[in-house]
């Protein structure tokens, strides 16, 4: 028999991505820690990794003042830096 | 870029999925990265550096077309019930329960339950940000076994859950066990058959069990909330299955939760909240206003609650008999609210210390530089502790804990 689908049809349009910089040398970077426990010990030891290998410029920190609720200052962060690290679930 | 842990992948895929970005560069640490010492999270970065590095410098390749139909409007299932249950279960449809084939024509039946437009979309509900239309609901409701009738009360829940105040994001894919329990208010309930009265929480009412499932089953199949996948509740709870009952009005000596928010008493209203379990409180020994709310305390008074470190609305269900008790000294319902309020308190050294320090970030004013006899309330005010009337004869009651970053949302049931 015929059954109708119960999630619904879906036509999925797809974004481009931010372009990538093409080399971090120099490039300012932000972190934004999602509040989840060791999310920042986790991106911040990232954040020193990639400054000693790659060479990025400076780190700035944003933190969510609760993990279960989206970031406010996405516009932002998105003015101050040019690379962001970010964290999803545990 | 993303990072999370590997246990968490699918979550994070799916979520870059519904806003169109499936190429969206996700490095993923051997699960946990929490409740593990900082030097062995500081290692976990050293593994994936060079994956960062080459996520953040190399364009991942683009999906083959601009737009892709995922999934078709109709399907060919099996015709012999039992191979349609593996089938649907294969696809992901179902809860694990036997559901019915929604064909085009039960469907139909079902629609005939609304006056609302089967093209309307009621809501989009995340993670998948599917589009909730009345068409989409009948579906899920024809799924779980529902009647006409009870196509309104599906649809003014599924509208109440997409209330961003509710925070539904949150509780389709948290770890938290929390499921949305939908209390119906007002003549519909009694007109509908929804069980207020004797295991109004447990099995046996048509309405009762077919409404929550079919709640359940739209936020699953629109929502996009599988258990395992997108819904990652470490162990969850059975009111995932359903969770609906009415509110047993007849038996309550206080106004009812929708005229306690500005209703009409003679108008029909939905509330949901997202809820743990139900915390039985058995007392057959007080007799009095105050022996009933230091029970009711006493349970609610844990530890282990979101509640005690993000606040939200726990609930207290009286069941009529300890209802009866309160109201029998003189008590109000916002009387009982304060007596709750001011002894439901969790003693600071209950808690471990590392707790202490994570909470007092969020709760400042509780878990920071106070002195070791302070107690925590469960809530932020009086006002936000919930009561509503339900069961049978016997003298227990419930306690039920929410996600705590949620507020319940009530809407009237339209047509």
């Amino acid at each position: 028999m015929d059954l109708l689908n119960p999630g619904g049809a879906v036509t999925r349009r797809f974004q481009p991505l931010a372009p990538r910089p093409g080399a971090l040398a120099g490039r300012s970077l932000g972190v934004l820690d999602n509040s989840k426990p060791n999310a920042r010990v986790l991106l911040e030891r990232l954040a020193e990794l990639l400054a000693s290998r790659a060479g990025t410029a400076s780190v700035k920190i944003w933190s969510k003042p609760s993990s279960a609720q989206p970031a406010q200052c996405l516009d932002e962060i998105a003015r101050s830096v040019q690379v962001v690290l970010t964290g999803s679930a545990d | 870029m993303v990072l999370g842990t590997d246990e968490f992948s699918s979550l994070a895929r799916a979520e870059a999925l519904a806003r169109g970005l499936p190429h969206l560069p996700l490095v993923t640490v051997p699960h946990p990265i929490g409740g593990i010492q900082p030097a062995g999270v500081r290692a976990k970065a050293a593994l994936v550096v060079d994956e960062v590095m080459q996520a953040l410098t190399i364009a991942p390749r683009l999906p083959a077309a601009a737009e892709r139909v995922e999934e078709a409007e109709m399907l060919e299932a099996p015709d012999d019930p039992d191979r349609l249950q593996a089938w649907i279960v294969e696809r992901g449809w179902g809860d694990g329960l036997p559901v019915l084939p929604p064909t085009l024509g039960r469907v139909k039946a079902l629609l005939g339950g609304t006056r609302r437009d089967p093209t309307e979309v009621v809501a989009v509900l995340p993670p998948r940000l599917g589009e909730a239309t009345v068409q989409a609901l009948a579906v899920n409701a024809a799924l779980a076994g529902a009647r006409p009738e009870y196509l309104p009360v599906i649809l003014a829940a599924i509208e109440a859950l997409a209330d961003p105040a509710f925070n539904l994001q949150a509780i389709q894919t948290t770890t938290h066990p929390c499921s949305p329990l939908v209390i119906v208010n007002g003549p519909l309930a009694t007109a509908l058959g929804i069980n207020s009265g004797a295991g109004a929480l447990g099995p046996g009412r048509w309405a009762n069990a077919a409404i929550g499932r079919a709640v359940r089953l739209a936020l699953q199949n629109v929502g996009g909330a599988r258990p395992g996948r997108e819904d990652r509740a470490t162990l969850g709870h059975p009111g995932k299955y359903t969770y609906c009952l009415a509110e047993n009005e007849a038996a309550s000596p206080w106004e009812p939760l929708h005229v306690e928010r500005g209703f009409q008493r003679a108008v029909s209203t939905v509330t949901v909240c997202a809820s743990e379990a139900p915390h039985n409180v058995n007392d057959h020994g007080s007799t009095t206003a105050r022996g009933i709310a230091a029970s009711l305390a006493g349970t609610a008074a844990t530890v282990g609650s979101n509640n005690v470190y993000l606040e939200g609305e726990p609930l207290f269900v009286l069941g009529p008999e300890h209802a009866q008790t309160v109201a029998g000294d003189g008590w109000s319902k916002a009387d009982l609210k304060h007596a709750l309020f001011d002894a439901a308190r969790v003693p600071l050294s209950r808690f471990s210390d590392e707790n202490r320090g994570r909470f007092a970030a969020l709760r400042p004013q509780w878990f920071q530089g106070t002195s070791g006899d302070t107690t925590v309330p469960i809530a932020a005010t009086w006002e936000d502790v919930m009561v509503i009337v339900a069961g049978g004869a016997g003298k227990h009651s419930a306690f039920i804990p929410t996600f705590g970053r949620t507020r319940s949302v009530t809407r009237r049931i339209g047509e």
